[in-house]
């Protein structure tokens, strides 16, 4: 039987696990109310991006105009890629004691892999636990075409723009056409979802437009308007993706900790009953041993 | 003039401003561009450079990084990669971070670390710039 120092040892220890969960939560329902606002506060330029891009519309679909004749029209419509080769963005968090949050991403980068198993895999990763996932895992046919770790919860328009940087190189260099993006949306507090989309080539009926841009000037031309809007379409699009990923971390990690704080609680509840139950077994005991001992000195 | 412009500057981190102004000057692309009520329909590329606004007898001056801007019904709508007000900007602190990303050029960083440092160059140049920007209204 354990003993009553046992016992009392063993609250102790989870009594403190339970209060640093109690203070992670605490610092992740603190930062999650910051990067709330700044998905928020990002929201009008990406929203203006995505209007100006479609109503471009007419003139990038059109064969005979600049843009759809540049490089860059390559977004818009993958032919002429390499169709056997596919890109990921793929977004985890850097720590771990967030529930799922991470387990979903990995398990559906590697449904991914599965799926393009005989083409050329380019990977861009964001977070450390996929990045040490993807080391161990070593799959064939997959190069990974950069990684940034440690930028949550500081993810940056500067970060964005480095994904960017590097999946356009990729896609022109290997003629890459398609590119995948794993991550999780934050939802509300209590829920993320993942999602796995593509992300190049655009899509138009996801991209909100309503404005007519044909009496517009364009200096110094729209095409060399429209290759500053793609680029930065591209960055904040990507940067949405970060800020969304960072929110729904905090959100996973606050609801981690507070069910694993609420489980410690009620493992001290049991260990407090069997606590008092061994420490009146010994009362007793040591009554019975006295009272006997009485006896005995009366006979 | 009764007629005035509203001016808006939004950066992929935050809007920075939304004002009613009588005058706007741009970095454009090509040159500075002046804009006044009544402008013609445009939409114009930004280099690094000065914004400046005049609101009745207020002045401002903002360092704009690249982007472009749009100009529709008296709106003059900038879309930059980054914005910073003159006043807010700290002249000492912009001098710190420049030498920083300086010594993170030279030294042996990784590759992430140096495109930051090339990024926060620019910036940090532009700002400084800014500061020591006299207005020339």
């Amino acid at each position: 039987m354990e003993s009553l120092r046992d016992i009392r040892q063993q609250i102790k220890a989870i009594k403190s696990t339970q209060q640093i969960m109690l203070t992670m939560k605490m610092i992740s329902s603190a930062r999650i109310k910051k990067a709330q606002e700044q998905m928020e506060q990002g929201r009008p330029f990406a929203q203006k991006m995505a209007v100006m891009i479609d109503n471009l519309r007419h003139d990038i679909e059109d064969p005979t105009s600049a843009i759809h004749s540049s490089p860059a029209y390559k977004f818009f419509d993958n032919t002429g890629t390499d169709p056997n080769a596919r890109a990921l963005i793929m977004i985890t968090a850097d720590k771990g004691l967030c529930g799922a949050f991470n387990t979903v991403v990995i398990r559906e980068t590697l449904k991914w892999i599965r799926q393009n198993d005989d083409k050329e895999k380019y990977i861009f990763v964001i977070g450390k636990k996929g990045r040490d996932f993807l080391r161990r895992l070593k799959a064939p046919r997959t190069t990974i075409i950069g990684e940034l770790i440690g930028i949550f919860p500081k993810a940056s328009y500067a970060h964005a723009s480095i994904i960017k940087d590097a999946i356009v190189k990729v896609g022109f260099q290997k003629k890459v056409g398609v590119f995948d993006i794993i991550y999780n949306d934050f939802k509300s507090m209590a829920s993320q979802n993942l999602i796995n989309k593509t992300f190049l080539p655009f899509d138009f009926d996801e991209i909100p437009g309503q404005e007519d841009l044909s009496n517009f000037i364009f200096e110094p031309n729209m095409l060399e308007i429209f290759l500053t809007l793609i680029p930065r379409f591209m960055t904040a699009t990507i940067y949405r993706f970060l800020l969304e990923s960072q929110a729904a971390e905090l959100a996973a990690r606050m609801n981690a900790m507070e069910a694993a704080s609420k489980n410690a609680g009620e493992i001290i509840d049991g260990l407090s009953v069997k606590l008092n139950k061994v420490r009146q077994e010994s009362i007793t005991n040591e009554i019975t041993e006295i009272v006997s001992g009485v006896e005995a000195l009366k006979n | 003039m009764d007629k005035k412009l509203r001016l808006q500057i939004i950066t992929p981190q935050r809007p920075v401003l939304d004002k009613e102004v009588d005058f706007v000057a741009l970095p454009a692309y090509e040159g500075e561009m002046g804009v006044l009520p009544g402008h013609i329909q445009y939409v114009a590329k930004l280099n690094y450079g000065i914004l400046r606004y005049k609101a009745g007898e207020e002045e401002g001056t903002f360092a704009v990084m690249g982007g472009f801007a749009e100009i529709e019904h008296n709106t003059v709508s900038v879309f930059a990669e980054d914005a910073a007000l003159e006043e807010e900007i700290d002249e000492e602190a912009e001098k710190q971070r420049l030498e920083q990303a300086k010594a993170t050029l030279s030294g042996k960083g990784n590759e992430l670390d140096i495109e930051l440092a090339e990024i926060e160059i620019k910036r940090a140049l532009l700002l400084l710039k800014v500061k020591n920007h006299k207005s020339k209204f």
